[in-house]
């Protein structure tokens, strides 16, 4: 049995995540952002709730998840008109919760329904909004939020002058974590009046043909990067890929250059991964490129230049042209 | 007629950001400009809608006055109009007070149909303008789409998630993010509109003219801060070996081996 408590009657002052329920399944970044998040709800003294929006409890398949989940609270809002992910309507859902229960931080993971609602809300409310943040710490009683910029491996810290501090969060920057306390679940109930229309009108859904990249769960990872050259070599990593047993990912420019496709980038705006072996070919590792890769078990660099930042961080580095390296690495695995 | 407005971005050329390692700011002089590659997806919507129903394009774009290439580098592909919204108050925006400046100069251009965006830029990259805008304008807004139609009075739009692809129905007028991926061909500029463009300039919007509040503009404006900017420090960890490629591959497949990716 969920209790059912009115809007108004919710705790305040708390901190907010979104968990994203698309078709009955809850995203799983869902659960990675609440392990920062419960640290930070710990130091602040405030409770973490996870807010989810479906059409009713029946069609949620991972309530065993949720159960498990770090949240002190789950609420939920179930309305028929939930089913299907609205922009306008889940942001005005998320404002009235926001507005009568003044939560001190609201955060999303960064994943395109995240990026579709938390900058309307923010937009509405006049909030600062800080996008796709990787670390979050606190000092003097403020979130202080960190995310990679531009330059090789240069970090930005960031704060919000606005409350509720609100953020999306890097998809698998964290990773989930399970806790013995059960949270409390509840069933917000809105007001008569509210609205549940939307601009917008789901005709119909087509499951994406393309298969779920495997590269973010993959044992094994060789990727490519400017120093390959070429798209001629960076095709051979397939070949390796092949006899390792791996999955091929890139940097990139190398993307960008149409060498592979983006589906492969590894990064902060691609996959995150964390293989047994991580082999990087011509890479300088940049931090918008490591901060796809950096718990790697185990990583292995071949470039020409020793200073390379990929160099410094690697467990084995192998000073060489990638290419040559690649080669004679295929002649003698093929034999 | 309908009217189409399209929102682009000049960003700097990868490659040629640098940053300073004294004051840990970004040196602009060394900066080259181009438009957000991932914009020229929403030009080519727009202009393709122009050729099927009918259309005004409308570009605009916030920065300063060296983002005005790239406005004319619009007009050549087929864009109508041109508007630069420049002033000094609006430096040091993030996407909040960018967005407020964006929906101001939208309000001020309407009645319009659609107003189109890149998904992202790829130097801030939040992806947060157009959705901050939409909320700003209380504008119906979607991200990420690939198409987009009319049926009578009514937008259809294709939209791309994770999940997979929506057909979405629209009644009103709408601003929409488009997918980097939405289109396989995208024209290049025509010679005659590049010979037309020499002889015409954007109009400039400055902040009296969209009547935009003063503190909400630009640094003021932006409740997003930078605290710190620092390096992140690398420490040797791990073996680098030199020396001949021959040698350098046994020892490869030495560790190789070792961490049982390859069977002996
Ligand atoms: C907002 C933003 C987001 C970004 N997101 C990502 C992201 O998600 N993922 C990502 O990867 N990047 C991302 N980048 C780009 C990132 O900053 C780097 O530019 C990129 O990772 C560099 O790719 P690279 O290592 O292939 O190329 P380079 O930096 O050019 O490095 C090439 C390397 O190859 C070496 N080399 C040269 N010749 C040889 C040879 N013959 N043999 C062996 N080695 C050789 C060089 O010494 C060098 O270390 C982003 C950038 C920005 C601004
Ligand atoms: C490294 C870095 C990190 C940042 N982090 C944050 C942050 O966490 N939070 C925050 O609020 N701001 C942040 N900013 C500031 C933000 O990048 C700027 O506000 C910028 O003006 C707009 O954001 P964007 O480039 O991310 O645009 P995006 O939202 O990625 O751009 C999407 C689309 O919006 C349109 N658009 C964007 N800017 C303009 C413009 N000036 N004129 C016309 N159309 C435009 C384009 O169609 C573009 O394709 C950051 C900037 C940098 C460089």
């Amino acid at each position: 049995m969920i209790e059912k408590i009115k809007l108004e009657d919710l705790k305040k002052e708390n901190i907010l995540a979104f968990g994203e329920i698309y078709q009955g399944k809850l995203h799983p970044s869902s659960l990675e952002i609440l392990t920062p998040l419960k640290e930070i709800a710990e130091k602040l003294d405030k409770s973490l709730i996870l807010v989810c929006l479906a059409d009713s409890l029946e069609s949620i398949h991972d309530l065993e998840s949720l159960k498990k989940s770090l949240a002190d609270e789950v609420w939920f809002i179930f309305h028929s008109k939930l089913r299907d992910f609205k922009d306008d309507l889940y942001a005005r859902v998320f404002i009235e919760i926001i507005k009568s229960t003044n939560p001190y931080g609201v955060f999303f993971p960064a994943t395109l329904i995240g990026v579709s609602i938390a900058p309307r809300i923010a937009g509405v409310l006049n909030l600062g909004l800080c996008a796709h943040v990787n670390a979050l710490e606190i000092e003097n009683n403020q979130i202080i939020m960190a995310r990679p910029t531009y330059g090789e491996n240069i970090i930005a810290k960031l704060t919000s002058k606005t409350i509720p501090v609100m953020a999306t969060i890097s998809i698998g920057a964290f990773s989930p974590k399970t806790s013995e306390k059960t949270p409390v679940f509840k069933e917000v109930i809105f007001p008569e009046n509210f609205s549940w229309e939307s601009a917008l009108k789901v005709r119909s859904f087509r499951s994406s043909k393309k298969k779920p990249s495997r590269l973010s769960t993959a044992k094994v990872v060789v990727a490519g990067g400017r120093g390959l050259k070429n798209k001629e070599n960076f095709q051979k990593l397939f070949e390796l890929a092949e006899i390792l047993k791996a999955e091929v990912g890139a940097t990139r420019p190398v993307c960008y250059e149409g060498w592979v496709e983006e589906e492969r980038m590894i990064g902060v705006s691609g996959v995150t991964v964390k293989p047994k072996v991580y082999i990087g070919f011509g890479i300088s590792g940049a931090l918008q490129h490591t901060a796809g890769m950096e718990n790697s078990e185990f990583i292995i660099a071949i470039n020409t230049d020793k200073e390379a930042p990929l160099v410094k961080m690697a467990h084995l580095s192998l000073i060489g042209d990638a290419k040559k390296i690649l080669d004679l690495l295929l002649k003698k695995l093929k034999r | 007629m309908e009217k189409i407005i399209v929102c682009i971005k000049g960003v700097p050329k990868p490659g040629t950001v640098k940053v300073d390692p004294e004051t840990h700011t970004l040196k602009r002089e060394s900066m080259e400009l181009i438009l957000n590659p991932n914009d020229r997806p929403a030009l080519e919507m727009a202009i393709r809608l122009k050729e099927k129903y009918g259309a005004e394009i409308t570009v605009i774009s916030m920065g300063p006055s060296n983002i005005i290439p790239l406005l004319k580098q619009a007009y050549a592909l087929g864009i109508d109009q041109m508007i630069l919204l420049s002033d000094r108050a609006f430096a040091g925006a993030d996407t909040l007070a960018t967005s407020y400046v964006l929906a101001r100069a939208i309000e001020k251009l309407s009645p319009f149909s659609i107003v189109l965006m890149g998904l992202k830029s790829i130097d801030g990259e939040t992806a947060q303008v157009p959705s901050e805008t939409a909320g700003l304008l209380g504008l119906p807004s979607l991200i990420n789409i690939k198409e987009l139609k009319k049926e009578d009075d009514k937008w259809i739009a294709i939209r791309e998630n994770e999940y997979g692809e929506e057909e979405i129905e629209v009644e009103s007028s709408l601003l929409a993010s488009v997918s980097p991926q939405a289109f396989d061909y995208l024209r290049p500029p025509s010679l005659k509109r590049l010979i037309e463009v020499k002889e015409k300039e954007p109009l400039i919007w400055t902040a009296s003219d969209i009547q935009a509040e003063p503190e909400k503009l630009g640094l003021k404006g932006s409740p997003t801060q930078v605290v710190d900017v620092f390096e992140k420090k690398l420490e040797m960890k791990g073996t680098i070996l030199e020396g001949e490629p021959q040698e350098l591959v046994e020892k490869f497949i030495e560790v190789l081996k070792e961490k049982e990716i390859i069977k002996i």
